[in-house]
């Protein structure tokens, strides 16, 4: 356990220093997480170096490639039907998909976490209120939220971060207010009380350090679950602008040339696979290393 | 606290959940930017027939007016209908509802048939080759888009084996197998990736209950282990499945509605999409209130069966 009141043990960006030690442990130990590390790994450099890496811009029109051979070396997946090439597209595909994702967990994370401090600290009908609210949420089918948003406020990176985002505020509420229940018996934040320390400082200060762990688990699985949202809302048409290159929208666009060439949605479901495979796996081994039990409220 | 008495805290509960959703959902489409009546018959429409839709909708009279009506024509069962074909939501929710419905039940079914024997057998084989070999095709199924996995299936299945339709809903009227061939590649494609879900659950539930006092009882008062098995730890292990199968409807329906378009299948799916490109805002509202209101009551049903097959679970305890 960390708190002021704790000595030992150090933190690297507020995360335990023996947490990610037993995490590094898991990845020597076992062939899966060392698979999910390397997939994330070569996944984000891809994100992030995708102007360095990309042959072309991913917006630039040149209908001469069309005329080449498709699998030629100088478009090597070939061109849209307009003329934007397609491997450059993929590669700040990544960028947008992982963007996405990360931002709707993130928007997820911080909103279902603070209400969930708050109703397990409090208790009582504040408690109540909060998670009756939360029970709401978890009644609601996430696609329907998100066509509704849609629906009413148009197409945009941002609108689907929110849409996806939403339906997990009660995963981390949930499991939030479950660690802080059993961490407000802690001699630690009696510790605190009795100095006299201000209720937000109890709860930034000695609570929520100690609900990180099974918090960043959840936050690796939801972030493999957001990217098939995405993918799912974008194929739909529901998602970004047509023109963005995400990957969910690039396999949309891929369908309708399913009979010419077919390898444009399998290729592009592949990644998709391996990546949120790789995510999985990431989390999967965050989880053993953590020691983390699965929840329930899943 | 008894099973009535619990029963009623959790229609309460219900009522307050519906009466938050017809709250949300009405407000979220009245913040809509700009004139409703103008986005929904686009720019250019004529000044009469603007007016006309205005006083129809009501948007002339204070929101807390509108919020009223709106409540008492719910109350009446009254979901408004489709702006553009004039017919009430509930009617085109159950022409949508025949291939819906029979490819999320088909779904589920597979799920359930992949995820309970994989489930038992990868935790009875625990770090044997029958449980690596679960687990990794779970792993598969919990990564892959449901979309694409039709696709593929269109690809590898639909175009080489006749008697599977690629395109299209056969409904039951019209016979079993045709309706059975053209739904099974859409329900296999929603199911597969559900069903990795719940065999990681069905597997760690075992392994938890494998671990319990009373199965060492049961084995020490020498029952056999297969009675042991399917008796005690079936019954325990299927409780948190049992939830899950619930709370992952959310799952099959977004799978549902994606599997649809890419078999050409004039479901849920469809409907939507279509209203939300017509700005058809009567009919989504409409059919996001319906399909809610299915949500909660199917998990009021999960609930009931969920005590029903752990008796022992404390009604309305912390969760």
């Amino acid at each position: 356990m960390s708190s002021r009141f704790d000595t030992d043990g150090g933190r690297v960006f507020g995360i335990r220093t023996d947490l990610i030690e037993q995490f590094i442990d898991t990845v020597n130990r076992d062939l899966k997480a060392k698979i999910g590390v390397v997939i994330v790994t070569l996944f984000v450099i891809a994100a992030i170096f995708a102007p360095e890496l990309a042959p072309y811009d991913p917006m630039a029109q040149d209908f001469t490639p069309l005329q080449a051979p498709a699998l030629s070396s100088e478009t090597p997946l070939g061109t849209d039907s307009f003329g934007r090439d397609l491997l450059s597209r993929l590669m700040y595909g990544a960028r947008i998909s992982l963007g996405v994702g990360l931002g709707a967990v993130l928007f997820g994370a911080v909103t279902g976490v603070l209400l969930g401090l708050v109703a397990g600290f409090y208790g009582g009908w504040i408690d109540d209120l909060l998670m009756r609210s939360v029970d709401v949420m978890w009644a609601f089918p996430w696609l329907l939220i998100a066509i509704m948003l849609v629906a009413i406020f148009g197409q945009g990176v941002w609108n689907v971060i929110i849409a996806v985002g939403f339906a997990y505020i009660d995963d981390f509420a949930r499991i939030t207010r479950g660690e802080v229940l059993s961490i407000r018996e802690e001699e630690y934040v009696l510790a605190a009380e009795s100095i006299g320390l201000g209720n937000s400082e109890i709860i930034f200060e000695e609570v929520f350090p100690n609900t990180v762990a099974p918090i960043i688990v959840q936050f690796t699985v939801l972030v493999a679950r957001a990217m098939l949202a995405e993918a799912t809302l974008s194929f739909l048409g529901l998602g970004v602008k047509p023109s963005t290159p995400t990957w969910g929208a690039l396999l949309g666009q891929g369908r309708d040339f399913i009979t010419t060439a077919w390898w444009i949605s399998i290729l592009l479901g592949l990644l998709i696979m391996i990546t949120v495979l790789g995510i999985n796996l990431f989390g999967d081994a965050l989880r053993d290393a953590f020691d983390v039990r699965e929840v329930d409220s899943e | 606290m008894g099973l009535k008495q619990y029963l009623l805290k959790r229609l309460i509960h219900s009522v307050f959940v519906m009466f938050f959703v017809v709250t949300v959902v009405f407000f979220a489409v009245r913040s809509v930017p700009g004139d409703p009546a103008r986005l929904m018959l686009g720019g250019d429409a004529d000044p009469a027939a603007l007016e006309a839709l205005r006083q129809e909708l009501g948007l002339n009279q204070p929101l807390y007016v509108q919020y009223f009506q709106w409540l008492r024509r719910l109350l009446t069962g009254n979901f408004g209908e489709s702006i553009r074909t004039g017919e009430p939501v509930l009617g085109s929710l159950s022409q949508v509802a025949g291939p819906t419905l029979s490819i999320a039940a088909l779904g589920m079914a597979i799920a359930l048939m992949i995820a309970i024997p994989t489930g038992i057998l990868s935790s009875v084989k625990r770090y044997e080759i029958e449980d690596y070999v679960s687990t990794t095709i779970a792993f598969f199924g919990i990564s892959m888009p449901a979309f694409w996995i039709g696709i593929v299936l269109i690809l590898v299945i639909g175009v080489n084996v006749d008697p599977i339709p690629t395109f299209g809903y056969t409904p039951i009227e019209e016979g079993i197998s045709p309706w059975f061939r053209s739904i099974i590649l859409p329900a296999f494609a929603v199911g597969f990736p559900y069903g990795g879900i719940l065999m990681r659950m069905m597997r760690s539930s075992m392994l938890e209950v494998l671990n319990e006092d009373y199965m060492r009882t049961a084995r020490a008062k020498g029952l056999t282990s297969n009675l042991v098995l399917f008796k005690h730890e079936l019954q325990n292990a299927l409780s948190p499945v049992v939830t899950l199968a619930g709370i992952f409807l959310a799952v099959v329906l977004g799978g549902v509605v994606a599997v649809e378009i890419v078999f050409g299948i004039r479901g849920l799916g469809r409907l939507l999409i279509g209203s939300i490109n017509r700005r058809d805002f009567p009919l989504i509202q409409g059919t996001v209130l319906i399909i809610s209101f299915v949500f909660v009551l199917a998990n009021i049903v999960v609930d009931l069966l969920y005590t029903m097959i752990n008796p022992r679970i404390k009604y309305g305890g912390d969760e």
